[in-house]
């Protein structure tokens, strides 16, 4: 496999050009019989160069054929491959650009100057629903694990002590493998069947509603729904998962939800919030959810505020920021006051997030100025290990994408880890000769003795029979002397390839938990090592210190955010002065991993084929100007054009435009309007003849347009007979009378930055005559990336 | 059994209390004796007539005699006498502390002395008056800030509260609760049973003593949910586990490990199995590349890689 990166690209102009992946010059010209190889090649990879339009349509024929003709150990070729693409039919754009059309315009004359200071209140408002009821469906995951898990390991518990005494522990570990995928099954099937978009953390997700791709059903009260129930069954069900990443991505469907004052699903509209049912409010809305997502899970809401800036913060303002900032306060304290109900000790509001990192205060875990290379070394561990991770993690999702696609057989794989999970883990369990005297606090909540001496508890069981959570805060606040370094070796080696197993699965589950255990186990790992080589270690190499150190740095090693993941670490701490070095190990983690490969999220996205917009253009791009980039002819709309013409581009499945950029002869533009905007029309029908027949027909207001939002309903359901074919359609109304627009020779990372800074989803080309000659989408723009090879072109795909 | 670790620490304390009680004790008894010579109405004369200071072995005391306060500042008697028995209650408790130290039996030997403690103490920070109208409260407890009497205290009270002593005292500090003296009688039979087999083999000891051992251990753990409990029962328990599995080696052995060994492998078979065949069978998901629609320009017929050479 070590020439595949040779591969990567291929020339559909093979007559001209050379291999281009081979690098050769261009112009020497390669001969004919290459052409069959370089076919074959670029079956096995899957995607091609920038290449030149006018054979284009032989040479795609000419692939399929390949694809067809491929040998069966080709599997293993493409095993290896790289596959991105992205795909053109499961995702859409979001309008985060105002439509300005007359029918805006006038309700805005309309609005009082009280009408907008009620806008801005019911902001707030909102804002306040959206944090209070994240808040709470944090606090109902939080009991449902604490109760259902303690059943769950009440009765293993009890039935290892039963076999302990007679005999028979294969029987137990039969029970406790059965139990876990037995309740993972549960949340597989609800994730396979119901609702796919649910499964993993959901951060990559929102990362994309953020940057502007609509991804199906990804903010539904279905999919909240579903991933409430798969993340409580994951987590119960023992998998190396935390709930801390749905809680975002719940947090945002709250936030879309609540926006919108009605629910699609249910067909319940309270009639309220109207005024919100757009992409760019929703947008802000939704960031606001996500924020308080991340402040319920970690106690943290200026993380939460900062994490949506870092991850979703394509579009951003002062105010929105505050705004946001209330969400995540009011989270953050809705579920320390609803904890502290259940804690039985109401009002004690000081107790905060669902992951409790516990305090760091006693004078052993104040560190020194000589500590810091110490961390900054751990920092370059975590950010090995992290690449380590994310490399195993990404040719395992290939594989899945590849043959595990089918529900059942995501089903079956997630029971299967759940139950090889448990084997894992009575295994070491079993084979732990590490024992414990039992705290006097009790701090371990289903303590295990087994081999013990009475008295003593196996050391493994608190790492490994234990929620991760629980796990972590022991490996954080346990006192010296609680673990030995074989156990905590042995459980870093099998936790660090469970995780990495278990991430991608059909479960719905984060990641933010294992890495954070994997780290807190070599941290401590660490620190006892360091506290062994010195000889007077023992007072400042304080194991728990350096647990906190390594977690930050595995974590860092793994997602790769650095201001908001350092907020996270220091605010779930409580401990202001651990800021230096978590953020100079985040700094080092990131560093050190990105130079072999991007971070988790990234991946998934890549995976998912997502045309999805980074900060910036791809460097050395500058020469690539609009004309290159567009789409191009494009199909316009007259200003008063014929229903039939209208209804006959909106059912063509072949190219499922969504903008169109309406035109007066010759070819004029005078404005952009799109599908859903034409939906309306059609279904309405607004057509030239009807009103004129008709005089009391009511007119159409935007009103109309925003009940039909978000799930416009498909062309096929709209019936237009015969007659109404034949009438004609005023747009001047509707259209947005001034789209943005481009001329031909503006180049790339100007068109980039007016996408990434305004949000457009349409961007027209015009020449100097206000001609259209193409239409920039985010398609045209997602597709180029920097490889090894310059700059790569990615292939459209249809999934 | 981190009581068990703990206690050197406790020992400590109860050693530390102890030296700084009969410390205290010695200034006591002297500016005792010094509030005595203070009250007695000769003394201040025989200061003011002598006018050679004589610096000699009882020069602390002429100082002490010439920094004698005016009478109502001073403690009254009843409140010294509140005070001399305290120092005697504290003395005797802290003793007995000091040899119930280890094995810990602080609450059953103790638990009296504790209480005549206490009770005195309560008399001396009680709101009520005693005879001639004075509470000793003020005098005694608050009048400096080291507030030494109220410190001796409550170190003594840490340990009571720490040993959770309570839990197996009457009300009243009577007697021993009827839940502890059947916790003793029942440890008594199994060290008993474990006396009997100690010189022979051990693994008859494991066999015969299991029963008492067993029950034993279900009433300690009964009490330990009941929260029953005080640090010699924890302690005493402690102990007999130690006995029977570190030194009698009475655990459970680790004996069934093929079984497990097979289950565990067939269980981390299965995914390998299940990787393969779906691998082999199962129909891969095919992408259709769509071309978009490009425009025909003349600049777009050079190559990327044309471009950039």
């Amino acid at each position: 496999m070590a020439n595949i990166a040779k591969k990567v690209s291929w020339s559909s102009r093979a007559e001209e050009s050379g291999v281009a992946g081979e690098r050769t010059p261009l112009f020497n010209g390669s001969e004919q019989p290459r052409l069959s190889r370089q076919v074959q090649l670029a079956s096995m990879v899957g995607y091609m160069s920038l290449t030149a339009v006018p054979s284009a349509p032989v040479t795609i024929c000419v692939y399929h054929e390949a694809l067809k003709n491929r040998s069966n150990h080709n599997h293993l070729n493409l095993y290896f491959t790289e596959i991105f693409y992205y795909s053109c039919v499961s995702f859409q754009s979001l309008d985060y650009d105002n439509i300005e059309n007359q029918l805006f315009l006038e309700e805005e004359r309309r609005m009082s100057y009280m009408g907008f200071r009620c806008l801005e209140i019911s902001r707030w408002v909102v804002c306040g629903l959206i944090g209070f009821l994240t808040g709470l469906i944090a606090c109902f995951i939080d009991i449902a694990v604490e109760e259902l898990a303690g059943i769950k390991y009440q009765v293993v518990k009890q039935n290892i002590e039963k076999f302990t005494e007679v005999g028979g522990l294969s029987i137990s570990l039969i029970l406790w493998a059965v139990l876990n995928s037995s309740i993972v099954m549960l949340g597989a099937i609800i994730v396979a069947f119901f609702e796919p978009i649910a499964a993993g953390s959901g951060i990559p997700q929102i990362k994309c509603y953020l940057n502007g791709v609509k991804i199906p059903r990804v903010v539904r009260l279905k999919t909240l729904v579903v991933k409430v129930c798969g993340v409580i069954c994951s987590v119960v069900g023992g998998l190396a998962v935390g709930k801390e990443g749905p809680m975002i991505h719940s947090g945002a469907v709250v936030a879309a939800g609540v926006s919108q004052g009605r629910s699609t699903s249910l067909k319940r509209d309270f009639k309220i919030f109207e005024y919100f049912r757009r992409d760019t409010e929703k947008r802000d809305f939704v960031s606001a959810g996500a924020a308080a997502g991340v402040s319920a899970a970690f106690g943290a809401p200026v993380g939460g505020v900062l994490f949506a800036l870092e991850e979703g913060a394509s579009f951003w303002n002062q105010m929105l920021t505050w705004r946001i900032f209330f969400a995540s306060m009011i989270s953050t304290f809705t579920l320390n006051f609803f904890l502290s109900i259940y804690h039985k000790n109401p009002g004690d509001l000081s107790n905060p997030g669902l992951i409790n990192f516990g305090r760091f205060e006693s004078d052993s875990v104040a560190y020194n100025l000589y500590e810091i290379p110490l961390f900054i070394m751990m920092g370059a561990i975590g950010g090995l290990l992290g690449a380590l991770f994310n490399l195993l993690n990404y040719w395992l999702t290939i594989f899945r994408i590849r043959y595990v696609h089918r529900p059942c057989l995501q089903v079956m794989e997630a029971m299967l880890v759940a139950a090889v999970t448990a084997t894992v883990s009575f295994t070491m369990i079993y084979f732990s000769n590490d024992c414990q005297p039992l705290g006097p606090e009790h701090t371990e909540e289903y303590p295990l003795q087994l081999f013990c001496a009475d008295g003593e508890y196996n050391s493994m069981a608190t790492a490994f029979f234990n929620t991760p959570e629980r796990s972590v805060r022991s490996l954080f606040h346990n006192q010296p002397g609680t673990y030995n370094p074989l156990t905590l070796g042995l459980f870093t080696l099998t936790y660090f390839f469970l995780a990495c197993w278990t991430y991608g699965l059909a479960v719905s589950a984060g990641v933010f938990i294992p890495s954070l255990l994997i780290g807190a186990a070599w941290g401590r790992l660490f620190g006892i090592l360091l506290a062994s080589i010195t000889s007077s270690g023992s007072i400042w190499a304080d194991p728990g210190k350096y647990a906190l150190i390594g977690a930050a740095a595995q974590l860092g090693g793994i997602v790769r955010m650095t201001l908001s993941l350092t907020v996270i670490m220091v605010e779930a701490t409580g401990n202001v002065t651990y800021g230096l070095p978590i953020m100079l190990v985040l700094m080092t983690a990131k560093i050190v991993g990105d130079y072999f490969v991007e971070g988790l999220y990234d991946i998934h996205i890549k995976l998912q084929s997502v045309p999805f917009l980074h900060l910036e253009a791809p460097a050395t791009s500058h020469w690539l100007t609009a004309r290159e980039v567009m789409g191009s002819p494009v199909t316009c709309l007259n200003r008063i054009e014929k229903v039939g013409t209208i209804v006959d581009i909106l059912s063509n499945t072949s190219t499922n435009h969504n903008g169109f950029p309406v035109v007066v002869q010759p070819a004029k533009l005078c404005g952009l309007i799109l599908r859903s905007q034409l939906i309306v029309l059609l279904k309405h029908k607004v057509f030239v003849e009807l009103a004129r027949s008709r005089l009391t027909q009511r007119k159409l207001q935007l009103k109309d347009f925003r009940d039909a939002y978000p799930r416009f309903p498909p062309i096929q359901s709209i019936h237009v007979s015969q007659d109404e074919r034949e009438c004609m359609m005023d747009l001047t109304e509707f259209m947005n009378a001034t789209p943005y627009t481009v001329p031909q020779e503006t180049s790339l990372p100007r068109v980039f930055k007016l996408f990434r800074a305004l949000g457009l989803r349409h961007l027209v080309v015009v020449d100097d005559e206000n001609r259209v000659v193409g239409l920039v989408t985010r398609k045209d723009l997602a597709r180029y990336h920097l490889g090894k090879h310059g700059l790569e072109e990615l292939q459209v795909a249809q999934t | 059994m981190s009581l068990y670790k703990n206690s050197p620490f406790l020992v400590l304390l109860v050693l530390s209390t102890y030296a700084l009680a009969s410390s205290v004790g010695v200034n006591l008894t002297a500016s005792d004796s010094a509030d005595r010579l203070s009250l007695s109405p000769a003394a201040p004369a025989v200061v003011v007539d002598s006018p050679v200071f004589k610096p000699g072995v009882d020069s602390l005391f002429s100082l002490n005699l010439l920094s004698s306060f005016p009478e109502d500042l001073e403690i009254s008697d009843y409140c010294s006498d509140l005070l001399h028995i305290f120092g005697q209650r504290y003395v005797a408790y802290v003793n007995c502390l000091v040899t119930a130290a280890r094995p810990v039996k602080v609450c059953q030997n103790c638990f009296s002395t504790y209480g005549s403690l206490m009770n005195i103490y309560n008399n001396i920070s009680s709101d009520e008056m005693g005879p001639g109208n004075v509470s000793c409260r003020d005098s005694l407890l608050r009048s400096d800030h080291l507030m030494l009497v109220y410190l001796l205290y409550s170190n003594m009270e840490d340990i009571w509260t720490k040993s959770s002593c309570v839990n197996c005292i009457t009300k009243g500090f009577q007697s021993l609760t009827n839940d502890t003296l059947y916790f003793i009688s029942t440890l008594n039979q199994t060290l008993t049973c474990f006396e009997k087999y100690q010189q022979g083999n051990h693994t008859e000891l494991c066999k015969d003593c299991k029963n008492a051992y067993r029950d034993l251990n279900e009433l300690y753990s009964r009490m330990e949910t009941n929260l029953t409990m005080c640090i010699d029962i924890e302690d005493s328990m402690n102990m007999t586990r130690r006995l029977w599995s570190k030194n009698f080696n009475c655990s459970f052995p680790r004996e069934e490990t093929v079984p497990v060994i097979a289950v565990s492998s067939f269980m981390l078979f299965l995914p390998i199995i299940f990787y393969l065949s779906s691998f082999l069978h199962s129909e891969q998901k095919k992408r259709k590349l769509i071309h978009p629609k490009r425009a025909k320009s003349y600049t777009t017929l050079m190559n990327i890689q044309d471009k950039l050479s």
